[in-house]
């Protein structure tokens, strides 16, 4: 099963915790953005590799709704 | 009675207008961001529209009903679902004992109010239920709802099935684009004409780091009269800094280059110029916007900022329900 987290806020990207290759499980959290000084952490919904990384650390300003990361 | 199953990201206990009386000690009125949809909500559960209620802000929460009752969901789309099923915005529903509200990040709009008839009934405290948390005070233990609390609510009855209006409902902007009407002064003097026009004719982007503190924003520099430039040096060394001086709400703060709009939870006094006010009635459209979203200011006088604000308080009022 594939999985696309998207942001669910618009804000700011305060961490990003996985590369592509990475093995994840459940619940994992994936990366952090930030808004109203507030760290929203998003995790993963299933295991699974990480196939892809579409956002930065420090990147300023992404929307809600954009896919983030990609399980495969 | 309910339960908190989730808290949502930052959903907190107001009322409207909030801890009115003590600006002069510091303390803000804090209440409802978007004051339109938390009355029309409180309205259509047969509360006064000052009633409290939660304000969700971007991630609405998950609770769990403990007694039957009457709700009402409005402002921003969390997806809000009981026990399921899509529940209706801007309606008043009933709910059972037993059943689950659950919302999720919005979609379209920053803030979702919920109302529940009868009113939470949580302790005053300044003779608000508004929830300030930087000093911990009001709303449930002084801060943001946490999961596993159980919040009181007043015993009423409402009625289910009334509706708001649809042309009696704000028009929350799903193009990132908004007209914010802004008053010039306090201390407009202090800006030069060219800056002046620079900020009425800037697509001013909201930052990130806004909360219901401030809400800061990026744009181009500002440019300044001599009475900035050539001032006493007891009035602090940047162009922008001032003798220490009351705020009004809704002050567009200048902090050396960024402003700052200073909004319901905001500071008192400080010692930055405010060359603009944004007014009441348009603090609806501040609550609603997100990071990233473009805001074109528009001047305004006294008379056409009060003017807004009495046809506000008149859709905010029992004719707007059916």
């Amino acid at each position: 099963m594939a999985e696309k987290v998207e942001t669910m806020v618009p804000g700011n990207v305060w961490k990003v915790l996985v590369n592509p290759g990475d093995k994840v499980s459940a619940g994992d959290t994936l990366f952090i953005l930030e808004v109203m000084k507030t760290e929203v952490p998003h995790m993963a919904g299933e295991g699974g590799t990480v196939k892809a990384v579409h956002i930065k650390e420090g990147q300023e300003g992404v929307d809600a709704g954009l896919v983030a990361v990609e399980i495969g | 009675m309910f339960e908190v199953i989730t808290p949502g990201l930052e959903t907190t206990i107001q009322d409207y207008p909030g801890r009115i009386g003590f600006w002069n000690q510091g303390f803000p009125p804090s209440g409802p961001m978007d004051s339109w949809s938390f009355r029309l909500g409180n309205l259509l559960v047969g509360n006064d529209a000052g009633a409290a209620g939660l304000e969700a802000q971007y991630i609405g929460p998950t609770v769990k009903f403990q007694r039957d009752g009457v709700i009402a969901v409005t402002g921003a789309d969390m997806q809000a679902k009981l026990d399921g099923q899509p529940l209706p915005m801007w309606e008043s529903v009933a709910v059972k004992a037993g059943q689950t509200l659950a919302m999720t990040a919005s979609k379209v709009g920053a803030r979702g109010y919920i109302a529940f008839a009868g009113g939470i009934d949580t302790p005053p405290w300044l003779g608000s239920r508004s929830t300030f948390h930087q000093a911990g005070v009001g709303g449930m233990e002084g801060h943001a709802l946490k999961k596993g609390q159980v919040i009181p609510v007043a015993k009423a009855k409402g009625t289910p099935g009334k509706k708001a209006k649809p042309d009696c409902r704000p028009v929350i902007s799903t193009d990132k684009s908004w007209t914010i009407e802004v008053v010039p002064g306090p201390n407009d003097d202090w800006i030069d004409e060219a800056g002046h026009k620079r900020f009425l004719s800037t697509d001013w982007k909201l930052s990130a780091k806004n909360a219901r503190t401030g809400f800061r924003l990026d744009g181009p520099d500002w440019t300044f009269t001599e009475k900035a430039t050539k001032k006493a040096p007891e009035n602090g060394s940047e162009p922008s800094n001032i003798i220490d001086q009351g705020y009004p709400m809704g002050a567009i703060n200048l902090s050396g280059q960024t402003p700052i709009i200073l909004v319901n939870d905001g500071p008192s006094m400080g010692g930055f110029i405010n060359p603009y006010t944004v007014p009441s009635a348009t603090f609806w459209k501040l609550g609603q916007s997100k990071p990233g979203d473009i805001y074109r200011f528009k001047s305004v006088t006294v008379d056409e900022a009060q003017a807004l604000r009495k046809k506000l308080n008149a859709v905010c009022s029992p004719s707007s329900i059916i």
